[in-house]
């Protein structure tokens, strides 16, 4: 074998084959979701057939079920209007909290960073009762501006803490060649750290939005009417009904909820692991 | 009137006037007279879809008549604990809300609903009355009325009694029979055993048919320590074992239906959900074109040694206290709970939501269907589940905990003895009953 032969085989046993069995076991999820969301009710009833396989024929019905006789694209479209403004909310108050937080001494100031981590600690189950009550003292219940506003108390603390990971990565010099230059913090926030953090901030919305859109435990406690419905607790409402599960269509809605985020991180697939990787080593 | 000045009528009309309109805004609130009133709902998802509708067309009608703005929310039965936490939490929410399933709800949200007294009196004389109005009753009070029940008779595969040659069954020793000899050609018997309502009522059954109870009629002892309770559990091993798969333990409230309607089980202790999809799929016998529907059939709840008695989800509608529509939510019920209007609701849900009022269980659609004609009789031996003690916040911690699964469970496969599981189970409801373990 040639010496340039085994320079193109030797990658297959090197990476290919040793990711492969990694890459099998992300993907099966998506993989029984999508089979499950196309089989018959029949064949899914079946013990006998082959869970992994579609071998009675590829039905629609679920997708249909959900399009013609649910809310499903209300819910879609609520899910994506409550991820972004949180997201978009979120990744800004982080910004500003982290690179002070990063970048300046002042009193507290190990402690409040400590602080912030810790609530982001705290578990949504143990908040979802107390915040119930300040939820209806603004007057946001049944409105997706409850869940607007409450999504940030567990994203800001998350993206405070990554970005402040990644703005420390950054180096201070050019920052102080901007304030000699007459940048003033602001300016040099804006124009000279964001610029150089696009992984970082492009890696905590990514974040913010995946949470935002999974999250389930709020949006069935702060908003009631079907027609305001996020995804997640609009399918489970609808189509778990007493003892039986829709499963066809329960997978269908599952399919097509994973698609956003699919897309979102095909697009920023590079962004996030240097987002990632930078903050970490830090 | 001067030509001048103001005329001191004049002036106080128009101060009048102004401060009507600072109150207003102060108050943030339109006068009572242009305000809408609204009242919202909130209740779980039905079975049948159908049952929704109904309910639904039945607020709207109410509302359009009485004109109120009214809303009718669904959600899934799991999610109905959570919600309910949060509205109590925050004193507000929803003005009438589906409760249970059981009547503990009463009893742990008693400072929280409002008295039901006079919907329950107005209503039952008008439907034969209540079934066992006694059982209803939370510290003497109507804190909720009981809705519907979805009945336990026992669905069994008619071509595998042929098959094995046997008949429709009526003791829990025929089913073991009958289980054994189905698990032989590989159709088990099924009924869950792990933490799931389905468990909970079916273990009970076989407690109570077997002369056992976890509970006096005082609600306070704890009467689990009984040689009925050791029979019970020793015949429950021999179900596990004999004519069971161990895939039991970790059941939840559809692997039933699944198991039935994949053409594995045998029979299983379930409403008539199983039948009802199996027939709307039209999922048929594995291996044949036969729809399964078509071999499915419906007996009565097991007969033990000592009686025949089994219990269900018995979900509830309650009004919150802290509702400001109080009055309505009532009206709503008394309109809802009208003869007429319960007859519809019935129907569409094919008889599977079986009200607890004398009337409604001979309600032609259980005799629309061959299938249904025991649910009558079923709904007769029905009881809460803390019989013969009365509902309360530890009887439904009790279930919420499910200690009966476990302790059959732990016996059945040999993790603990009878006595072992016994002592495990009684010490943990004496503690929830002397209120020692903290509420869930």
């Amino acid at each position: 074998m040639s010496r340039s032969r085994a320079r193109q085989i030797r990658p297959l046993f090197t990476l290919y084959l040793p990711v492969m069995p990694f890459v099998l076991f992300a993907l099966f999820p998506l993989y029984f979701m999508l089979i499950t969301s196309f089989k018959k009710n029949a064949e899914l009833y079946d013990p006998s057939s082959i869970p992994f396989l579609i071998q009675r024929g590829v039905t629609f019905g679920h997708y249909q079920l959900l399009s013609n006789e649910t809310l499903f694209w209300s819910w879609f479209v609520n899910s994506l209007i409550v991820s972004v403004a949180a997201t978009v909310i979120s990744v800004v108050i982080g910004i500003l909290a982290a690179y002070p937080l990063a970048r300046m001494r002042f009193l507290g100031g190990d402690s409040f960073g400590m602080a912030i981590f810790i609530t982001y600690l705290v578990p949504p189950s143990l908040l979802f009762l107390p915040l119930s009550t300040v939820v209806n003292r603004l007057g946001l219940s049944d409105s997706l501006w409850s869940l607007v506003v409450t999504y940030p108390t567990f994203l800001v603390p998350f993206c405070t803490w990554l970005l402040m990971g990644y703005f420390r990565t950054v180096p201070k010099e050019i920052e102080e060649c901007a304030m000699l230059d007459g940048c003033g913090r602001l300016q040099t926030l804006l124009r000279i750290l964001l610029p150089v953090a696009v992984p970082g901030v492009i890696c905590a919305a990514l974040f913010a939005f995946t949470l935002s859109w999974n999250e389930f435990l709020y949006a069935l406690v702060f908003v009631s009417p079907a027609e305001l419905k996020t995804m997640t607790v609009g399918v489970f409402s609808e189509l778990i009904r007493g003892d039986i599960y829709y499963w066809g269509g329960l997978m269908a809605g599952a399919c097509i909820g994973s698609l956003p985020i699919v897309v979102a991180y095909v697009f920023f697939l590079d962004y996030y692991v240097s987002g990632l990787t930078a903050g970490a080593v830090k | 009137m001067t030509s001048r000045g103001v005329s001191r009528r004049q002036f106080l009309r128009t101060s009048a006037g102004a401060a009507g309109v600072a109150g207003i805004l102060a108050s943030g609130r339109a006068p009572a007279t242009a305000q809408t009133r609204e009242l919202s709902f909130l209740t779980v998802a039905s079975f049948v879809p159908d049952t929704d509708k109904e309910l639904k067309r039945q607020f709207d009608e109410w509302g359009a008549k009485n004109k109120v703005k009214v809303r009718l929310d669904i959600i899934a039965h799991l999610q109905l604990v959570t919600k309910k936490a949060s509205e109590v939490q925050a004193r507000s929410g929803h003005d009438l809300t589906a409760l249970g399933p059981g009547l503990g709800d009463a009893d742990l949200y008693y400072d929280y609903l409002a008295d039901l007294n006079d919907v329950a009196t107005d209503v039952a004389p008008k439907n034969g009355g209540w079934l066992n109005e006694h059982d209803y009753l939370i510290r003497g009070k109507w804190k909720l009325l009981p809705w519907w029940m979805p009945p336990f008779p026992m669905a069994v595969r008619t071509d595998l009694l042929e098959k094995i040659g046997e008949k429709n069954p009526d003791t829990w020793e025929d089913w073991l029979r009958i289980g054994k000899k189905g698990k032989a050609i590989g159709h088990p018997f099924g009924t869950a055993m792990g933490h799931s309502a389905d468990a909970n009522v079916t273990l009970l059954s076989i407690m109570w048919s077997y002369g056992a109870s976890y509970v006096g009629k005082d609600g306070k002892t704890i009467t689990i320590n009984s040689k009925e309770t050791r029979t019970a559990m020793d015949f429950v091993k021999r179900l596990y074992t004999e004519a069971m798969d161990p895939e039991v333990l970790a059941w939840d409230d559809a692997s039933n239906n699944r198991c039935l309607n994949a053409g594995k089980c045998i029979g299983i202790h379930n409403p008539i959900s199983a039948y009802e999809s199996a027939k709307k799929d039209k999922v048929v016998v594995p291996g044949s074109q036969r729809e399964i529907a078509e071999v499915i059939d419906h007996v009565n709840t097991p007969r033990g040694p000592v009686d025949r008695k089994t219990t269900t989800g018995y979900w509830c509608v309650g009004v919150w206290n802290f509702s400001k529509n109080v009055d309505l939510a009532k009206d709503f019920l008394r309109y809802h709970f009208q003869p007429e209007n319960l007859n519809k609701w019935v129907e569409a849900g094919h008889g599977f939501n079986m009200p607890f009022l004398a009337n409604l269980t001979k309600h032609p659609v259980y005799k629309s269907d061959k299938q249904y004609r025991h649910i009558p009789d079923v709904a007769k031996v029905t009881v809460p589940p803390s019989w013969p003690g009365p509902t309360t916040a530890a009887s439904q911690q009790v279930l919420d905990l499910y200690i009966i699964p476990d302790m059959f469970a732990q016996y059945s496969t040999g993790k603990m003895t009878a006595d072992q599981a016994i002592a495990w189970a009684e010490k943990e409801m004496q503690e929830i009953y002397a209120g020692r373990r903290r509420k869930v």
